[in-house]
């Protein structure tokens, strides 16, 4: 499989007036053709700040990034300019954002916001521009679209609108999709309507998918491989269902855990002690040992590293969980 | 009355309905018929749910169990007495016994009062403690729900979601209330939190003998949670009953596809959805007959405009639906059990495309 992204070393930080944030620790990312890699973790681990960084969408100042590596395509992006990068932006990876009501533009119409990706990139005129765009409102099941993208985002409700985003990332045929968050907003069935509809869309046309989520459920429906993080650092990568089998890493045993299930039949529910350390105040060694029950002296004092289990399995921790399930399975 | 009673709370054929007014050109003046029709009764120390999806009432529903909103028909009892007819200080005396957790932690808290102060606010209005049986009632309250005494002074800004969630819960129990209302009390906080929040409501409820409302979208949480609920849709009541009983046998269309899109961390090869098409319809004027058989993959001609009654199926257990209950004796027109034919076509060509 041809690798679409490449990241290496992925460092972002934020200065501010009481100290500096440190969002992302040396992240590596790699994904290939056709694969959808999730990338999960609570608010405030850093997930966002790193799809973002993919795009090159986080403002310098007043962060900071360092990066050794972003190939996409096999071309090295790291040095793009701005306008490189807006060629690359909607055409070949494109982003479909947690809020559909804050990241349409409200004065315009719904139809009119997705021509202009037909507009700036394929460089069709307006008129072609609309037929392409009904043609893209219908393939993500928008009824009527021609008269729908006449509408103006409010006139639409919460699920329609986030196809009318949908229809815009698909737009240009990206090679790869950024989707932070998608269904976080939306009610249950609308959720499900719309995770159909992604998994449908990204398995045809073969394109790449990067979800960055929360929602381990919506990872176990959608993902072919998932990196878990914590406090800026990857903490687990592996294939979806060894992850779900036999998570390695305390962190990812507690956050399935946590997540309540209808075959549950006990009235407590399984939680994780404490909370995430403020991005200020990390504590030292490994971050979750102040969490972890099995933690030791050596996980107080050294950051353990991403260490090889198997082929696609990584885990930062020096005692991993869960290993002879891994071999059974 | 007050103890002896098996009741908290019992509404009787509540509706709720907000006028729209004009002004806007493109929209008709009408009415949002945000409840209707919705009976139920809570029993004392009992966790009861109310599922169903934003915009189906449930809020609504919760505002007038507590006299937040007034409905426009029906009663309201709590604890026997009748909420809405009585005189306004022995309102204000009932609303002590009756409290509500917020959704939204960000906006729930005052952002310039610190924790003592946002805590303490309900004694304080109650004006009948001096400040230091306040500062030990906070403290106490602190330890409860997991924070310590050093937070007093700070602020809600200095505190993650979850603890937020707590300063809520410790605000919403100072005054040893009976009831308690949970709006979605977790769904703005992360995964790994929720459990912790949850937990900590139950170990309260057992502590002092609550009755909770509970509101939720997530039917894992309420199937864990609650000992008897109501599935809402539209401001209606679709299924109710014991929970364990609706779990085991849910019947109505709309309970299955809910449970259907719950998504599991269980992987699943191919696993068959029935994935409900279309949106919620706008609660100005709703469908005439059931509310739900615009996307009700076995709706029929009848469900149209014949609206379902809520019908006991088993000992604690009621539908409302004419697929489940048969339709009633009447005078219809010719073919009103012909299943909506086309209608399904339609859709399964719009599930085609989805594919």
């Amino acid at each position: 499989m041809d690798k679409v992204l490449k990241l290496r070393n992925l460092k972002v930080v934020f200065p501010s007036g009481h100290g500096i944030i440190r969002a992302v620790e040396g992240v590596d990312l790699d994904i290939h053709q056709g694969e959808s890699v999730a990338l999960v973790g609570e608010s405030g681990c850093g997930k966002s700040v790193t799809s973002q960084s993919v795009m090159k969408l986080i403002e310098s100042p007043p962060a900071m990034t360092r990066v050794d590596t972003i190939e996409f395509l096999g071309n090295d992006i790291k040095d793009y300019s701005a306008k490189q990068m807006q060629d690359i932006r909607g055409k070949d990876i494109s982003m479909i954002f947690q809020d559909a009501m804050t990241s349409l533009n409200p004065v315009m119409t719904c139809g009119k916001q997705i021509d202009e990706m037909y507009i700036r990139h394929q460089g069709v005129s307006k008129k072609e521009a609309r037929e392409y765009t009904i043609e893209a409102l219908k393939l993500v099941g928008v009824p009527e679209p021609r008269s729908r993208a006449k509408n103006f985002p409010h006139e639409l409700s919460g699920g329609m609108r986030q196809r009318v985003l949908l229809a815009m990332a698909f737009a240009c045929m990206p090679k790869l999709i950024i989707a932070d968050e998608p269904t976080t907003a939306l009610d249950v069935t609308i959720q499900a309507q719309v995770l159909n509809l992604l998994r449908s869309m990204q398995k045809r046309h073969e394109m790449s998918l990067l979800l960055v989520t929360h929602d381990l459920s919506v990872v176990s429906n959608l993902a072919d491989t998932v990196y878990v993080m914590y406090s800026g650092k990857i903490v687990e990568k592996a294939p979806v269902k060894a992850l779900f089998q036999a998570p390695h890493h305390p962190y990812t045993v507690g956050l399935l855990a946590s997540v309540p299930k209808l075959s549950d039949t006990e009235k407590t529910f399984s939680q994780i002690p404490g909370t995430v350390p403020h991005p200020m105040k990390k504590p030292s060694g490994c971050y979750f040992h102040p969490r972890c029950k099995f933690a030791t002296d050596k996980c107080k004092n050294t950051m353990p590293p991403l260490t090889t289990l198997s082929e696609n399995r990584e885990v930062r921790c020096y005692y991993p969980l869960n290993l002879k399930k891994e071999a059974t399975a | 009355m007050k103890n002896g009673d098996q009741t908290i709370l019992e509404m009787r054929n509540v509706s709720v309905n907000f006028p729209v007014k004009g002004g806007l050109p493109f929209i008709k003046k009408g009415v949002i018929q945000a409840v209707s029709d919705v009976s139920l009764t809570i029993k004392r120390g009992e966790t009861f749910g109310i599922v169903g999806e934003s915009g189906c009432g449930k809020t609504t529903l919760a505002n007038a169990m507590i006299g937040m909103v007034k409905p426009t028909s029906g009663e309201v009892y709590f604890n026997g007495e009748n909420l809405y007819q009585l005189r306004r200080d022995a309102f204000k005396k009932i609303r002590r016994d009756m409290q509500m957790i917020f959704q939204d932690p960000f906006s729930s808290l005052n952002p310039r009062f610190n924790v003592y102060q946002i805590i303490s606010e309900p004694m304080f209005i109650r004006g009948q403690d001096d400040e230091e049986t306040m500062v030990q009632r906070v403290i106490e309250l602190l330890e409860l729900v997991g924070l310590s005494k050093d937070d007093l002074t700070r602020y809600p800004s200095d505190f993650s979601g979850g603890q937020r969630q707590r300063l809520g819960i410790a605000r919403s129990i100072i005054l040893n209330p009976d009831f308690l209302v949970c709006d979605e009390p977790v769904s703005a906080l992360d995964v790994s939190v929720h459990a912790q929040i949850l937990n900590l409501l139950t170990k309260i409820q057992k502590q002092m003998k609550l009755s909770y409302v509970f509101i939720s979208h997530n039917l894992a949480v309420v199937k864990n949670v609650c000992d008897s609920m109501i599935v809402m849709y539209l401001g209606k009541v679709m299924e109710s009953g014991n929970s364990e009983t609706v779990f085991k046998n849910p019947l109505h269309p709309y309970t299955h596809a809910l449970l259907e899109a719950v998504l599991d961390t269980s992987i699943k090869e191919d696993r068959e959805q029935v994935i409900l098409k279309g949106d919620i319809p706008s609660p100005i004027n709703p469908p005439k007959g059931c509310r739900f058989w615009q996307r009700c993959p076995r709706a029929m001609e009848g469900c149209k405009t014949i609206p379902p009654e809520n019908i006991e199926v088993e000992s604690d257990h009621f539908v409302a639906c004419h697929d489940v209950n048969g339709f009633p004796e009447g005078n219809f027109e010719e073919g009103y059990k012909k299943p909506l034919k086309s209608f399904d076509d339609d859709l399964s060509e719009h599930g085609k495309a989805h594919q």
